[in-house]
């Protein structure tokens, strides 16, 4: 009696410690997927204002590349493009702020860099936009590449990379130039517009945003040279690969979509396909969902709510936007730009 | 087998075309085409649409014209990476088409015969219309191989950016006439359509 009554103590405490393990294992359990699961939403960390990328209305809605982005990892997941919730951060906190967990995902126009990754432990899973410093001038100057600039007054912002990069430019191809810089940016555009400087020089896409403030817009090109490298990329933190995984193929299966004519308008057409790419995509063949851990037909879900990557863009930076950046560098690899995912197979 | 593929291409692209012709004039009227008009000079063309230098990264040689019907642009590749862009007014539905062909002539004000094809479809279409103006052609045309197709100019700047045509290709009279001083007889013009599902 005494030993059944001592064995059954024995067996409670296990239980209990094994039910206490658990829900300190439940509590504490790093994997980003679960967590975002259990939670119901994707936080997503984002720029707090930048035109065409990330900016709420006054009503608080967010829109915008980043921001469409997240939009798409969340209907991913969860079949609803609200399930992203939005997290302002500011440039300097982003990355410890993504490592404390305070958001699942970084999609904030953050430079891929080696450095990055290093230093703070995380993982930059896909490029979205690949971006660097370019070159607005006066449409009546003619000129058609950054190499014509030599002599040039530049504006530019001090403490900047691209203080830096024009000035490695100018450099390596022996060109002159003088550099007329503002610690404020509105200073900068302001020297510009009021012809103080011959050009002005910030990231491109930053470049298109800042010409939409110019008295006259539509006097003013951007170059398509780029004279640095500034890919931009979500970020999440490392070994938390069944998130990663999540994150690069969202991104990877947008622009295999618009490789092979897949968009909302005709998700539901794509779905009849009888091309196998096609049928892979949309989950019709295979279940490569399943495999990351979410449904065979996650990319329809992507497509349905979001659209591909083309779409993404047109609508948000593009010719379909105020910014009309042209897709340039950001094409896709078989019609004129770099943009190239990995096939899905 | 080759043959037979190519054959069984055609056949299909005939089925096509049959399928889709009438289809296209029931549900268009053919709005893109107004003999007579004079074409608006200040037309003002949207941005996206605009003559512009664009990055372009690409195995075709400079000079070659590259025309994505589904982005309604055409490309005219330069060295270093790049492009000027045009943008262009692409055929309607079931009168696109793809491949690689070259610039056979060359005109300058062209008269304009329309194929008796595009006469059966419109048969309000004048029988010949010299050139000018007021012609549908516009200010430059650049034969495509063997084909009725051309690259062209148009008195309906509105009609740019949108699929319109029978199949041309044209650009605004400014654009045409600028993309006709910079490329000779003989030139590749690669034809990219948009992915079938």
């Amino acid at each position: 009696m005494r030993t059944f009554r001592g064995g059954l103590l024995i067996g409670l405490a296990v239980a209990v410690l094994v039910g206490a393990l658990a829900v300190i294992y439940e509590f504490y359990d790093t994997r980003t997927l679960k967590r975002t699961v259990r939670r119901g939403e994707v936080l997503c960390g984002v720029n707090k204002g930048l035109p065409g990328f990330s900016i709420p209305d006054d009503k608080g809605n967010w829109t915008g590349f980043d921001v469409d982005f997240c939009r798409a990892v969340a209907a991913a997941i969860f079949n609803d493009p609200n399930k992203a919730k939005f997290v302002a951060l500011d440039a300097s906190e982003r990355f410890k702020e993504l490592q404390s967990r305070k958001v699942d995902i970084l999609s904030r126009n953050s430079t891929w860099s080696m450095a990055r990754e290093l230093d703070y432990d995380l993982y930059f899973p896909a490029v979205a936009y690949y971006d660097g410093a370019g070159f607005m001038l006066p449409r009546a100057r003619n000129k058609e590449t950054s190499l014509d600039l030599t002599g040039s007054k530049v504006c530019v912002q001090a403490g900047t990379t691209t203080l830096l990069n024009v000035a490695d430019y100018f450099r390596a191809n022996n060109m002159k130039y003088e550099e007329v810089k503002f610690d404020k940016l509105d200073d900068v555009v302001k020297a510009y517009d009021t012809g103080k400087c011959d050009t002005l020089s910030a990231d491109v896409s930053q470049l298109y945003a800042l010409r939409l403030n110019l008295s006259k817009p539509g006097d003013h090109m951007i170059l398509p040279d780029m004279i640095s490298k500034e890919p931009l990329a979500p970020v999440v933190r490392q070994r938390d690969d069944d998130w990663m995984m999540i994150v690069k193929w969202t991104l990877y299966a947008m622009i295999n979509a618009e490789e092979l004519g897949v968009s909302s308008e005709n998700i539901d057409e794509a779905l009849k396909s009888k091309k196998p790419e096609v049928m892979r995509l949309v989950g019709t063949e295979g279940n490569y969902g399943e495999q990351l851990g979410l449904t065979k037909d996650w990319v329809v879900r992507v497509i349905r709510h979001v659209g591909n990557y083309g779409e993404m863009y047109d609508r948000n930076i593009g010719e379909k936007s105020k910014l009309k950046i042209p897709r340039g560098m950001n094409q896709l690899w078989n019609a004129g730009g770099v943009q190239y995912a990995p096939p899905m197979r | 087998m080759t043959d037979f593929r190519r054959l069984t291409g055609i056949f299909i692209a005939a089925i096509g075309l049959a399928l889709s012709t009438p289809h296209a004039q029931a549900q268009q009227p053919d709005r893109g085409d107004e003999p007579g008009l004079i074409a608006d000079d200040g037309y003002e063309l949207d941005p996206e649409w605009q003559k512009q230098v664009v990055y372009f990264r690409t195995t075709e040689a400079p000079g070659t014209i590259i025309v994505s019907t589904a982005e309604r642009h055409l490309y005219l590749v330069q060295p270093g990476g790049r492009a000027i862009r045009y943008g262009i007014g692409v055929g309607r539905d079931g009168f696109q088409w793809q491949g690689l062909v070259n610039i056979t002539q060359k005109k300058e004000w062209p008269d304009w015969t329309p194929p008796p094809e595009m006469i059966q479809r419109q048969p309000y279409l004048p029988r010949f219309m010299a050139g000018g103006p007021g012609n549908p052609l516009g200010a430059r045309a650049m034969y495509l191989g063997t084909t009725v197709y051309r690259i062209h100019g148009t008195n309906r700047p509105d009609t740019i950016g949108t699929k319109v045509s029978s199949g041309c290709f044209r650009l605004v009279n400014r654009d045409v006439a600028d993309l006709y001083d910079r490329v000779p007889v003989g030139t590749k013009v690669v034809i990219r359509q948009k992915p079938e599902l």
